[in-house]
């Protein structure tokens, strides 16, 4: 899961090429993801992992990091 | 009295030393400690060589440690230059080299970024905020805070002297740099401060990013007056629903942000669960409001006042108009009249005043006006119309490149950029016009219009939409919407729906970015 989720950000979100995503880095204030990205990075997951994400879902707690990511749907 | 923008934090440091000049989800920071940390980057930038009107990068995303930079290196006698940590790299390069920028402030969350751009350049002296050795200099925040004033010695700045610049992008894509002094900076606050009656017991939402002009407001009108401005980071902003729940939390009373903040807080974020009540103004600028959101908005928070803001960062802000009542029809709001200090003409387009009630071209003369475009005369120039009142004197008022008209109340009315008129096919289009049609169907939340080069070099007309969360239209039935309303030669001849727009970083649709996506392969 975690792979998928780093390796989607990586080639479909970032606009330039990255050295690396940690689980632990700041997707949104460290400029990996804008907003656009947000919005496909939810498709990807919901997608990808078979889970609907409702717009309350859609938190700081649960989409800062990778790590929160996984957190999140490992609930769902 | 004082003069220059670094004054503000001194002053207020004095009236409320022990208050929260700035706040940012857990971080807070005094006045008294802000200037002292300010001070300390002050004499670090001096002892590295700095000198006065030497330019200094800030590359940071929205947090605490701005403050600090910002302020040090005006206290240093430097200007500071934002460059945006979202931005391409290769055109934070390019910023770099066009004003020359040695030394850059950062924050430890930019460490990858910061690795990129030392490898990419060769020209950089020193890198504050992170402790990492990256084969330049570097020095972290807590080093710098460890530095003893004993010797420091402020350099004398006045009001004339560069302070800040804006980089935006130049309509030839060579990015241009906006000079604001002190004074502009100074004006600006005094400005916002006096017309909204801030006091030090706001505490004002600071949506813009650095680079954007609005954020003047946060780091300028609300350490002016001791209220507490509240930096709201990053990923908040994408997330309507963390928004809500941070200005409830943090009691903002004052919010200033482009108009598509507030839209998504409207639409996604769950506002009707949260407590506004703080909220006395909310303020916003940098696009046209749509009207039919602003009237659901100010139907949600009737216990505030809200003000549309317009002005072109060359200028930062000049016109407002405060709302007295939600609006009733679907007409887009004036832009008001301008503010103190500032005065304007319409121009048609021999550049003679346009007769009352006729579009123009609207060119102000204002106390926040920048002093030019860095290094780039010719530009500045250009950008300037002149009304010579003696020999070598003469009153200069800034193009703003945007058409207006005075409606019977004397209010400004916003008509669209200059540009934004079209001729296709030997008709005269104006763009707006189809934007502003598109948005009068209900589903649609957003809509952009742009006249796309085809394969075959013809031209055509393309309409992009944004349905309403959750929403779903059909194009066809659009492209006869707009027949219904639109002469045919202004019926877009493609409709394109998209789930969003791509945006400038300030939140703005980018149509340049739009084009290039509808553009044949």
């Amino acid at each position: 899961m975690k792979e998928r989720i780093i390796q989607y950000i990586k080639h479909e979100i970032c606009n330039e090429p990255l050295e690396g995503i940690d689980v632990q880095d700041d997707l949104l204030g460290s400029g990996i993801v804008d907003s656009m990205g947000m919005m496909k990075l939810v498709l990807f997951l919901e997608n990808e992992f078979k889970v609907q994400i409702s717009t309350e879902d859609m938190t700081v707690e649960n989409f800062m990091t990778v790590k929160n990511i996984m957190e999140y749907l490992s609930k769902k | 009295m004082i003069h220059t923008l670094a004054q503000i934090i001194e002053r207020s440091a004095v009236q409320f030393p022990e208050k929260d000049a700035f706040r940012c989800l857990d971080n807070s920071i005094t006045y008294a400690q802000l200037n002292i940390k300010a001070n300390q980057l002050a004499a670090y930038l001096i002892t590295s060589g700095i000198i006065k009107g030497e330019r200094v990068g800030i590359y940071m995303n929205r947090c605490l440690d701005t403050t600090i930079a910002v302020y040090g290196i005006l206290k240093a006698g430097a200007a500071y230059v934002p460059m945006d940590p979202f931005m391409p790299l290769n055109r934070t390069i390019s910023i770099m080299q066009d004003c020359g920028i040695e030394h850059v402030m950062t924050t430890p969350s930019q460490l990858k970024k910061i690795k990129s751009l030392v490898e990419k350049t060769s020209f950089l002296k020193s890198i504050v905020g992170i402790s990492e050795n990256l084969g330049t200099t570097t020095f972290s925040w807590e080093n710098i805070y460890s530095k003893s004033l004993e010797d420091f010695c402020p350099p004398r700045i006045m009001e004339e002297d560069l302070a800040f610049i804006l980089y935006t992008s130049g309509s030839t894509g060579i990015p241009k740099g906006i000079m604001h002094t002190h004074k502009s900076g100074l004006s600006l606050a005094r400005l916002a401060a006096n017309l909204y009656d801030f006091n030090e017991t706001d505490r004002i939402g600071t949506f813009a990013p650095l680079h954007f002009d609005p954020s003047t407001f946060g780091y300028y009108a609300s350490p002016l007056v001791g209220a507490t401005a509240v930096i709201i980071p990053d990923a908040h902003l994408k997330l309507p629903v963390s928004l809500s729940a941070l200005v409830e939390k943090e009691k903002i009373t004052v919010w200033f942000s482009v108009p598509l903040v507030l839209i998504q807080l409207l639409t996604k974020g769950e506002i009707e669960k949260h407590d506004f009540s703080s909220l006395r103004w909310v303020l916003f600028a940098g696009e046209v409001f749509i009207t039919k959101h602003l009237r659901a908005l100010m139907q949600q928070w009737p216990h505030a006042q809200f003000s549309n803001l317009y002005g072109p960062a060359e200028v930062i802000l000049c016109t407002y108009y405060n709302l007295d009542s939600v609006p009733e029809m679907d007409e887009p709001i004036p832009i008001g009249t301008v503010w103190g200090n500032t005065e304007y003409k319409i121009l048609d387009h021999t550049d003679k005043e346009a007769k009352k009630g006729v579009p123009g071209e609207l060119v102000v003369r204002t106390t926040t006006m920048m002093h030019g475009y860095w290094d780039n005369k010719a530009l500045t120039e250009q950008s300037f119309y002149r009304v010579k009142i003696a020999s070598g004197y003469d009153h200069i008022y800034y193009r703003t490149g945007d058409l207006v008209k005075e409606n019977d109340n004397n209010e400004l009315l916003f008509l669209g950029r200059n540009d934004r008129q079209i001729k296709l096919r030997g008709y005269r289009i104006e763009l707006d016009e189809i934007e502003f049609t598109l948005l009068k169907h209900e589903l649609i939340e957003e809509a952009a219009v742009m006249v796309v080069e085809k394969s075959d070099k013809s031209h055509e007309l393309v309409a992009v939409v944004k349905p309403l969360f959750g929403s779903s239209i059909e194009a066809q039935s659009l492209t006869a919407f707009c027949k219904t309303y639109l002469p045919g030669y202004a019926v877009p001849e493609t409709v394109e729906i998209l789930e969003d727009f791509p945006r400038t970083s300030s939140g703005k649709i980018n149509r340049k970015e739009i084009t290039k996506m509808l553009l044949p392969d």
